[in-house]
């Protein structure tokens, strides 16, 4: 019984953290530009979307899709730093995810009434319903609202990745991998790299503040510290995704991704059944990681089914 | 048409390894021409192309691109003309990308890169006919990624690609001098026939002076940034291999690669 209350907790986890998934897979494997602003776009995700619902009353869904351009602006703020002001890549995504320390906290403070912080700052309130207490939720009760969130989550995902399919057929989704894959022929091309790198950094954070809005529907919370470690957990999912999936036959890389988040998180969630007290599941953690890592080309080999030819475009 | 007025570079200004390379140079190169450029390391071949492209700024002087100023335009701005192949093959491709979507992204250079669908199909045709051009089978291998090709078929996707739309002026870097000398063979040969048939301007940099010879309607020799040889036409036909090699015996080539 444990066991299964702890595979739906880990496939909701997994779910909301495919969201995340998503855009790191952006800013890492297609941009080439390993982000550590997701750190802090994510608590800032779940901070705006809060505010939007608690403050100023909009409705639960419109309010996570408003996190996006949250997150959107400061992707941008980490790719503006390094292309128009020359700092290095890991160092940008340091000075961003710093900052935003400071941006979310302030950000907190409008939700309490009297405009003052606790010095741990946790707000926990009945009134944030999410979009995963709705009418339908209530009328399957306690055990089957477990089961309505993960259909929600899984039609949101879905949608989620369709649309960046659908992003990366186009010109300008084509252009953004090629400045992953070569940024000499963007330039020969007539392009500036700079700007593409700024609109995909800021596209992958922008779906980093959308996981963190889902994360506080999830649990019903937003909490300050949720961002730490999100960076760890999203390319360990990437990584996990690719190696073990994207070389099956007509399996997208977005599909690939989804299905490492949803893998990595399940992994997690087992590991507190090992270590209750959770003392040591930072350093299995990381172990789970760095296992993944010396293993993922002979993982990748038992998987691979494909040759050289894409499945998408031969038709 | 380009034209270099009076170029002037020095790198390292006002330090000990001061190195004044192009002092007041002077080159025009004709609509049509298909200009061979040959000379030592560090004679300025490579400068000379970077400043042309904007990959290196120049001291002073005027770069004109038909007739218009192009020193202030940054490096990409300027490609909207020019279409380059470098020597590395991998360099003027996506690797993770088919042939077709390469030739997709080729083919849109100069227009806006928006939502609109990525790959036209309808297209397809249109570049197996470009790509059956060269010889190679590429035109059978439209959804292979490019990656899984040799370098000399990288190198001949990316010569279509750089002039699949129209540029004033195509700038082949050393484009051979990373194949083997088969292959580097037919690349140049497809090189030819390209500008031929498109009616291109070209300015190619070489090591192998047999092609600089065989290949091209002038021949241009550099040392230390100046000019040292200049042939076109008749004159150009005239000159042959052991030729360049005796003017230019302290280069070192391997003659036909």
């Amino acid at each position: 019984m444990l066991f299964f209350s702890t595979t739906v907790d880990g496939l909701q986890m997994g779910l909301c953290f495919a969201v995340l998934a998503l855009g790191v897979y952006i800013s890492y494997s297609i941009l080439d530009f390993a982000d550590l602003s997701v750190d802090g776009t994510f608590p800032l995700g779940g901070v705006v979307c809060t505010i939007f619902m608690l403050r100023l009353g909009v409705p639960p869904l419109p309010a996570v899709f408003l996190s996006f351009f949250a997150g959107f602006a400061a992707g941008a703020v980490t790719g503006f730093l390094h292309v128009k002001c020359r700092i290095s890549k890991l160092l940008c995504g340091i000075i961003v995810m710093t900052a935003l320390l400071s941006v979310t906290l302030a950000l907190t403070t409008l939700l309490t009434d009297n405009g003052m912080t606790t010095t741990i700052f946790s707000y926990r309130s009945q009134k944030l319903t999410g979009i995963f207490n709705g009418a339908l939720a209530s009328r399957f009760g306690t055990a089957g609202r477990d089961y309505v969130i993960l259909g929600i989550e899984l039609v949101f995902v879905i949608a989620v990745k369709l649309l960046l399919d659908l992003f990366f057929k186009t010109k300008l989704g084509y252009m953004l991998r090629a400045t992953g894959d070569n940024e000499k022929l963007v330039v020969t091309l007539g392009k500036d790299v700079g700007r593409y790198q700024i609109l995909g950094l800021a596209l992958a954070n922008g779906l980093v503040a959308v996981s963190g809005a889902l994360y506080a529907h999830l649990y019903m919370q937003y909490d300050n510290s949720c961002g730490s470690g999100k960076v760890v957990l999203a390319l360990a999912s990437v990584i996990i995704g690719l190696a073990i999936f994207s070389r099956v036959r007509f399996v997208r890389d977005t599909t690939a991704v989804i299905c490492g988040a949803v893998l990595y998180s399940l992994c997690l969630n087992y590991l507190v059944l090992v270590d209750s007290n959770g003392i040591y599941l930072k350093l299995l953690n990381a172990v789970l990681f760095a296992l993944i890592l010396i293993f993922h080309d002979r993982i990748t080999a038992l998987t691979a089914r494909r040759v050289n030819a894409r499945k998408g475009a031969a038709a | 048409m380009i034209e270099l007025r009076k170029v002037s570079k020095t790198y390292n200004a006002g330090t000990v390894t001061e190195m004044c390379l192009f002092d007041g140079f002077d080159l025009t190169v004709a609509d049509g021409e298909f200009v061979s450029v040959v000379g030592s390391n560090g004679s300025g071949k490579t400068s000379l192309l970077n400043i042309i492209c904007g990959s290196m700024p120049f001291d002073s002087g005027t770069l004109l691109l038909d007739g218009k100023d192009i020193a202030g335009l940054k490096e990409f701005e300027r490609y909207r003309r020019i279409g380059r192949v470098y020597q590395n093959p991998a360099a003027g491709t996506c690797p993770h990308l088919t042939i077709l979507e390469n030739m997709s992204l080729a083919d849109n250079k100069g227009k806006r890169f928006g939502l609109s669908r990525g790959v036209n199909r309808a297209r397809r045709d249109f570049y197996r006919e470009q790509l059956r051009v060269v010889g190679l089978g590429l035109e059978d291998k439209l959804d292979v990624e490019v990656g899984a090709l040799s370098g000399g078929q990288r190198q001949a996707v990316a010569l279509i690609m750089a002039t699949l739309t129209p540029v004033d002026i195509l700038i082949l870097d050393e484009h051979t001098a990373a194949l083997d000398p088969h292959t580097a063979d037919i690349i140049m040969e497809i090189t030819d026939r390209v500008v031929r048939e498109k009616h291109l301007t070209a300015l190619m940099v070489t090591h192998n002076l047999r092609y600089a010879v065989e290949y091209g309607n002038r021949l241009l020799m550099l040392d230390r940034g100046r000019i040292v040889l200049d042939k076109a036409g008749a004159a150009k036909e005239s000159v042959v291999t052991d030729d360049l090699l005796d003017i230019f015996n302290r280069i070192s080539i391997e003659c036909g690669n």
